[in-house]
């Protein structure tokens, strides 16, 4: 790595950290019911169950929305990172993996037999991720590797028909069929610590990757490339999969499926620091986090007292985002 | 010169005009008239009313074989006493229990077409929304489509009367209006006097949706008393933001039974123990099709709302 990449990675990880605590900040005081910074610092000291609808409105809602938001972006975000990198497709997406349409059959089982949304929709909507990407994985092995187009293409088509099983569900599920489409939109609101709870298993998934920076540099140039490198292809491929798998099926679970943020903000951060994923990993991880939380900062102000579904406002926000850095670049090179 | 020339171009077009219209209108009554000249009968003129989307629906006689594509439409038609004239339901019609056993054109969101073609209706029951597009689709077969689609309680009586002509049970339907009225004229007297306690609706729990303006929902909740905190969202069913709950401290709490969730589960939420509703255990569920189904079983919707709501002046049940 030169000392020039070496000075912007620095540099961007300084700035991801300075927007992602200007984000959190935002997140925390602005909302439907606005809490001035004095007020906030109140309630902090205070500590939650002091009563008072600030505080219930701070510590009880607002608190755990935002924290899970953040750690559903940051997890979002790597995964794409890591599936982006592994699939060395610029398309790939959290969800190609097919754990998300797993997780959604989970939770379609749990509001079909009108189980209650913790911990069973969710414990569903885990166990549906991960046996995907069991089914993916099994089918993507040969003789002790693992074939990642094979992978990409068993993702793609077991999503597809997870997706239509889905359909058909939604189709008998009669009265039942808001619920499943409100869960399929993705959401944060009306989540609170018990989901929090189940997010914070992604942290230490969230970690996993920044110990294998070395291993995804070479693994960029080709997998061949990388074995004559000396690295453990086979061992890297598995544990970045699973962690994305893992990270996705995390974050599914607990919000549904909030489109956008795994696809888009690794590329930004790309655009903005190259490739390299010693920054590329914490500024995705960050800047995902931050996206994600302005996005329902935005969710729940634009039209309050309603709120808007949080994927659309990530694409209106992303999008633009996106298109914007892409001209940019190629005018710049 | 040019004028005649003009003319006589105006003469051909108004001619060519006239005769594509009678084509058409020829082909459109083609199908009709065999049906209609079987048993017409001469007394009774034709039934004309106009339906919630303002489309004028008529017939020559009171329908005989009708299909309901909206289990609310159901309700309605044999609440007047029209059962034997129904055809024809989806696999949403679940009251009352006989409208179960009517042939299946398929579900309120994707009926076929083709089922209800084949059971040869006089009359299609639809709801708005979803419906809208099926509309002109039977229409174009050569069937009558009657929308009903009220945004509150009187306009559900409205369209009560107004399947009782077309069904030629005027009588019936007067009753079965009666019957509403009374009960809406009884919660409104008993609650006329008494202040209008903040009420939270929950159509959905996540994300949390309320009824808005314009919903018949709000339309009870004001009728049996309430002042609908949905409202404030603006109209129709909305998502709605849990901390503008909090800070608007509803003092009655009702969930739809399809938001699944119990009163004990609703006083659990996290940020929900402070709410004047869950410390004064006024957190109810109430059967959706009870408050959101335009049908006569809304006057049970309206008086439950009303006990909810003032149980002081409410009869004990």
């Amino acid at each position: 790595m030169t000392s020039r990449a070496r000075r912007i990675g620095r540099l961007g990880i300084a700035l991801a950290v300075a927007i992602f605590a200007a984000c959190l900040l935002l997140s925390l005081a602005l909302g439907p019911v606005s809490l001035s910074p004095a007020k906030l610092v109140g309630y902090l000291t205070a500590g939650p169950g002091a009563g008072g609808p600030g505080n219930t409105i701070f510590w009880d809602i607002r608190l755990p929305r935002v924290l899970l938001a953040f750690i559903v972006g940051a997890s979002l975000s790597v995964a794409g990172v890591i599936l982006q990198d592994l699939f060395l497709n610029p398309l790939t997406d959290p969800y190609v993996t097919g754990v998300s349409s797993g997780a959604a059959l989970g939770a379609t089982f749990g509001i079909v037999l009108h189980l209650a949304p913790l911990p069973w929709m969710t414990l569903l909507a885990l166990a549906g991720g991960f046996a995907t990407l069991g089914a993916v994985w099994v089918v993507a092995r040969r003789r002790g590797r693992i074939d990642i187009y094979v992978l990409l293409l068993a993702g793609v088509t077991i999503s597809y028909f997870v997706t239509a099983v889905i359909s058909v569900l939604m189709i008998r599920a009669g009265q039942d069929m808001d619920a499943i489409i409100y869960w399929l939109l993705g959401s944060f609101n009306g989540r609170s610590w018990p989901e929090v709870e189940v997010a914070l298993f992604a942290l230490p998934f969230l970690a996993v990757p920044l110990f294998f920076t070395r291993e995804m540099n070479i693994l960029l140039q080709g997998e061949k490339r990388a074995l004559e490198l000396g690295v453990d292809v086979e061992r890297a491929k598995r544990v970045l999969l699973f962690t994305a798998a893992a990270l996705t099926a995390i974050a599914v679970s607990v919000s549904g499926v909030i489109g956008f943020v795994g696809l888009v903000v690794p590329h930004i951060v790309r655009l903005m620091v190259g490739p390299g994923h010693q920054p590329v990993l914490p500024i995705a991880l960050l800047g995902g986090a931050a996206m994600m939380g302005i996005a329902d900062l935005l969710s729940r102000t634009m039209v309050a007292p309603s709120e808007l579904p949080v994927g659309v406002v990530t694409t209106f926000v992303g999008a633009p985002l996106f298109v914007y850095l892409l001209r940019r670049r190629r005018s710049g090179s | 010169m040019s004028t005649t020339r003009i003319r006589r171009l105006t003469a051909v077009i108004l001619l060519l005009a006239a005769l594509a219209l009678g084509v058409v209108a020829l082909s459109a009554c083609g199908s009709g008239d065999a049906a209609a000249t079987t048993d017409a009968s001469p007394s009774a003129g034709p039934i004309t009313v106009s339906d919630d989307t303002g489309a004028t629906v008529t017939l020559d006689q009171p329908a005989q074989k009708v299909v309901s594509i909206a289990p609310a439409d159901t309700e309605i038609a044999y609440a007047i006493g029209g059962g034997s004239k129904m055809v024809g339901g989806t696999t949403y019609d679940d009251y009352p229990e006989e409208a179960k056993s009517l042939a299946k054109v398929g579900d309120f969101s994707n009926p076929s077409v083709e089922k209800i073609v084949s059971l040869e209706p006089d009359l299609v029951l639809a709801a708005g929304g979803i419906q809208a597009g099926l509309r002109s689709k039977l229409e174009k077969l050569g069937m009558q489509v009657f929308v009903v689609d009220p945004t509150t309680y009187d306009g559900v009586m409205e369209d009560i009367t107004k399947l009782g002509q077309l069904m030629g049970l005027d009588a019936n339907a007067a009753k079965v209006v009666d019957g509403m009225t009374t009960a809406k004229e009884k919660v409104q007297a008993r609650v006329a006097s008494l202040d209008r306690p903040a009420t939270f609706i929950e159509v959905y729990s996540k994300p949390l949706m309320t009824a808005g303006k314009g919903t018949f929902i709000d339309d009870l909740v004001t009728l049996a008393g309430g002042s609908n905190i949905g409202a404030e969202a603006g109209a129709g069913f909305l998502n709605f933001s849990s901390e503008v709950l909090v800070k608007d401290d509803p003092a009655i709490y009702v969930a739809m039974a399809g938001s699944q969730s119990t009163p004990g589960a609703i006083a659990k939420r996290p940020g929900y123990s402070g709410l004047a509703a869950v410390k004064d255990s006024k957190v109810y569920v109430v059967e959706d099709n009870l408050i959101a189904r335009p049908g006569p079983r809304l006057a049970q919707g309206l008086e439950q709302l009303a006990a909810m709501i003032h149980p002081e002046a409410s009869p004990a049940p």
